[in-house]
Order: structure tokens, then sequence, then C-alpha cells
């Protein structure tokens, strides 16, 4: 019997930090969208917007363009210093494809 | 996304509500995000990562168990592909020997680490460089131009963040000049784009570094990366510059674009998305000024189309890489031409006429570019297909033969270099590369 042992070619993830933790309820939350601005997010996120508003009393959803949006800004630390300074307590961000 | 999620140093996993494309389409019915509400509301207060947040510890060595070598490797060969580690062409299992044997051509510890390999995040070193290069059927003097190839890629200035995931199929490119070309059989001429059973450098370095894109860059075909054709994925490109048939006064491009002093062993590296050959000579009876210009204007017409690609690398980085062979570029220096006004010449002809790209719905991109260069650019009629001359890449390689040059379409924010650093005992390497290499064909 011969045995052949080798390297996992996939190495190691180093995971420095954990996920923001989840709020218990949307109710009276303050919720914003980070968006690319592509992929139908001009509809798709005004329509959650609208869903978000009519499920959970007290909830503030942002307009979709209150942080900067499209690819090239919505990955900055100046983005994500706005959406820290607008104390919203989630954050939904889109779209991918 | 799970990979662009790791690749920021959290957990490979995130809260997402995924669809089929047709959803993100013009005019679709996005009715099921309605139909599936409640998924984003759970997302954002009942979702819990399934990984714990200390890290994926050491890498594990695998095993295989076979009645015999032969079967051993077929079995090693099928758990790669199971585990989604290779790219369909047999591999050498990265075994402790083999990859001891290629970190013999490490000029640092095989612990150094070279970053993140975007955009899943995997923890890259010089012994994840080995690792891949004994995949790939690599040997130990290749080592030092895949570990400048790697630095070059995860330098955050060469895009490759964006570009590993992207549907625009882009590639990375490697030109690697000085000494060290020659030396490891790095192909400079024809065909050296690959393959070459006598100079086999190349496909083995540009395989390494696609296993790497994948194995620790997560760039799965439809799932890590959405790159729709995947063009040269098999080897990437890696050739050197045919520096002994520059033109008296031609610059390498390593001195050219990096500022590397010439003799200086160095790799160049940029994304491209397309690999297109251009009949270059004429036909009948032109005089050599004649061919040369005509030749010129043949160039400046195919580069001068309103696809777009060029825009990634607009302000600093490339439209293009254009290969002239030797014989071409003695030609055309002869009759006073040089890189630059080469580059100046095509600059100026591949401009395209505002109209055109109205037509092409070109604006739309160029308006949302993130860079007030490019954006600005729109007032520019006819419009340049990069901000500046310098920005396109003239490399001197390919066959002697005059008929045909070759276009690599830049989709490369920036052009990266890095000096290759060889181990004190190089030499020795060559001379069992030699060895090797001096078997009597049967």
């Amino acid at each position: 019997m011969v045995t052949l042992e080798f390297h996992d070619p996939s190495g190691v993830i180093a995971v420095k930090q954990s996920h923001a933790p989840r709020i218990a309820s949307l109710a009276g939350k303050r919720v914003g969208f980070v968006s690319n601005e592509q992929w139908q997010a001009y509809r798709m996120l005004p329509l959650l917007k609208k869903l978000l508003e009519a499920d959970f009393p007290g909830i503030e959803v942002l307009p979709i363009d209150a942080f900067p949006q499209g690819n090239a800004l919505i990955g900055s630390e100046e983005t994500a210093a706005l959406v820290k300074q607008s104390g919203v307590d989630a954050v939904i961000v889109g779209n991918a494809a | 996304m799970t990979n662009a999620v790791a690749g920021l140093g959290l957990a490979p996993d995130a809260a997402m509500v995924t669809f089929p494309i047709d959803l993100f389409l013009p005019g679709s019915d996005i009715a099921p995000v309605e139909a599936r509400k409640r998924e984003f509301y759970d997302g954002l207060t009942r979702w819990r990562s399934a990984f714990a947040s200390d890290g994926a510890g050491e890498t594990p060595m695998i095993s295989v168990q076979a009645a015999g070598l032969e079967e051993a490797y077929a079995r090693a060969n099928h758990l790669m592909l199971a585990n989604r580690w290779g790219d369909g062409l047999p591999l050498w299992p990265p075994t402790r020997e083999r990859v001891d044997w290629i970190l013999r051509g490490a000029a640092q510890s095989r612990r150094r680490a070279l970053g993140t390999f975007p955009p899943r995040g995997g923890v890259t070193t010089i012994e994840s460089c080995a690792i891949a290069l004994a995949m790939a059927g690599g040997r130990p003097e290749y080592l030092p131009v895949l570990v400048a190839a790697v630095e070059a890629f995860l330098d955050e200035e060469s895009g490759s963040e964006q570009l590993q995931a992207a549907s625009g199929s882009a590639f990375p490119v490697v030109i690697v000049n000085g000494p060290i070309g020659r030396q490891i059989r790095l192909n400079s001429g024809f065909g050296c784009l690959g393959p070459d059973p006598q100079r086999p450098a190349g496909a083995s370095i540009g395989r390494a570094l696609r296993l790497m894109q994948q194995n620790l860059g997560g760039a799965l075909p439809g799932i890590g990366t959405m790159a729709n054709y995947g063009g040269m994925r098999y080897t990437n490109v890696v050739f050197a510059e045919d520096e002994g048939n520059l033109p008296s006064g031609w610059e390498p491009h390593a001195a050219e674009r990096h500022g590397f002093a010439s003799g200086q062993s160095s790799i160049s590296l940029a994304f491209a998305n397309g690999v297109t050959n251009i009949r270059r000579r004429g036909a009948k009876k032109e005089t050599p000024e004649e061919d040369a210009l005509q030749g010129m204007h043949r160039m400046a017409d195919f580069m001068r189309v309103p696809n777009m690609a060029g825009l990634a690398g607009y302000e600093h980085g490339t439209p293009g890489i254009l290969m002239l062979p030797g014989v071409v570029a003695q030609t055309m220096a002869g009759l006073g031409w040089t890189k630059a006004s080469i580059r100046e010449f095509l600059w100026t002809h591949s401009r395209i006429p505002l109209e055109e790209l109205r037509l092409a719905g070109c604006p739309a991109w160029i308006e949302i570019d993130a860079r007030k260069v490019t954006r600005e650019s729109l007032t520019l009629d006819p419009w340049p297909i990069t901000a500046s001359p310098d920005n396109f890449v003239i490399i001197v390689a390919g066959g002697g033969h005059p008929t045909n040059s070759y276009w690599l379409q830049g989709y490369s924010p920036s052009v990266v270099g890095r000096v290759v650093e060889v181990p004190a005992s190089f030499e020795g390497l060559l001379a069992d590369a030699e060895r090797d290499f001096s078997l009597s064909p049967r």
C-alpha cells in the first residue's frame, strides 16, 4: 500500500473580525442602504424600503441615495464614516450580480 | 460574495439573499423580492455566522492511499478536482518532498507572508507559492519570478481585488526583464505566449499563479469569479522581453515603466482581457517607410474601438500591451521610430470621435468612473482611449518574423513592477536545470 501525503493548496483564512451583531427587531430602528446603483438597485431597493416601512412600526428607512452610490464609492472609508455618523442600526448592501 | 467578505478579514460567509440573474436585468419582474422579504428581514435580525471567529487554523496535509504509485497519483488528482483545487489538467501532488525541492529557489523564509489573496483572503506565503508551483509542474529556479509576480498581484494598486471577481475575464500578464528570463528559459521569441517544450518556464509560472488565484483567492468560475469567458486562464501570460533584439537607444520595458536599472531582473504585471494578432506587414511594393506607417495605422485602428476596456486603467494603467517582434523594432528604429514616438502615434490615431462614443452608449460608463480624469475626458473630441501616450506598453518580443504584431487589450488600473530576488544558491539551481534539460532525445 502506498500513501501519498501532500499540502492542502487552499491555505488558511485569517479571520480578523466578527460580523456585526444582529438587531433583535426592526421595529423602531433606523435602516440605511448602501447601493452600487447597478443591477436594478434603483427599483429593488425602493421596493425593500416600502416593504420595511409597511411591516415594522416606527421604522425609519433612509432614502437609497442617503450615502454615496456606485462601485467606486461604496467601499471607501469615507462612505463607511458617513454610515456610522448617520446612526443607522442596520444596513442593506446591494446589488451584486 | 463570501470570498469578498473573507477577504475583508471577516468569517467567510454573509447574510445574503440570492436570486437568479434574470431579476437583475433591465425590465425584470422584481416581485420575487417581495415574496422573499422575510429573508431580508432575517438577515438583519436572526442570521448567525457558521464560522468561529478565531480563524481556520494551520493548513492540513492531505493523504491518499492506493495499491501503487500510479493509482496514488490518480487518486490525488481526483481528490484535488473534487476539492476544486485543479484546472482539469494533470497536477503534481504538492508533496513535502516536491515543495521542499521547489523552495530551494526561495530567497526568503518559506513562512514569509506576502499578503492575502483576494477576494477570498487566503493567507499567502513563500510556501504557498512553492505549493502552487509544485502542482503546476514547476522548478526551483522559477520560484523567484513567481514570488515577484505574486507580490505585484497582491499590490493594492494592481486592482486584483476587483478584477479577480469581475465579469470582464481579466488575466494577469507578467513581463520579465533582465537576465533571469534567459537563465530560466523563459520564452521571448517564436511562440512566446506558449506552450514551448524547450522553454516551459512561462507555462508553469503562469499556471501556478492561476492556481493561487483559484485556490487561495477563491476565483472559481461562476462561484468566486464571474469572469464570463476566463480567457488565458490555464497559464495566464508570462514571457520575457527580447532584450537581445532591442534597437540601440530603446530601453527595456522595466527601465522605461518602472525605472529599474538595465540588467536588473524584474517583473512587470498588468491585467489584460483580450489577445489579438494584428497583421502588420504590407503585401506588395511598399517602401520601408510606407510599410512601417501602414502597419502603425493598422494597429492604431484596431485600438480605436469603443469597448471601454481601457477605462480600468485610463489615468495610470494601460490600454494594452503591444508586442512588436525584434526584426520590426530594428527596422522601425532605423527609420527613426522610438518607443515614445510609437506611443504618441498610437495615442493620436486611436482617438474616437465623440459621436461614435455616443452611438455606442459609452458616455454613461465614462460618467460613472471613479476617477475625475476619466470623467472629464468626455470633454475631449476625439476622445483618447487613455489619458496619456505613456500608458501604452510597448514590448519587443515574438519570433524573428515581420508580418504580425500582438495586442494584449489592457484591463488594468496600473502596471506594477517588482525586482526579482534570487537565493545565493541560484547558480547551482541553473546548473541542475542545465543537466535536466540536456537529456538526449530518444
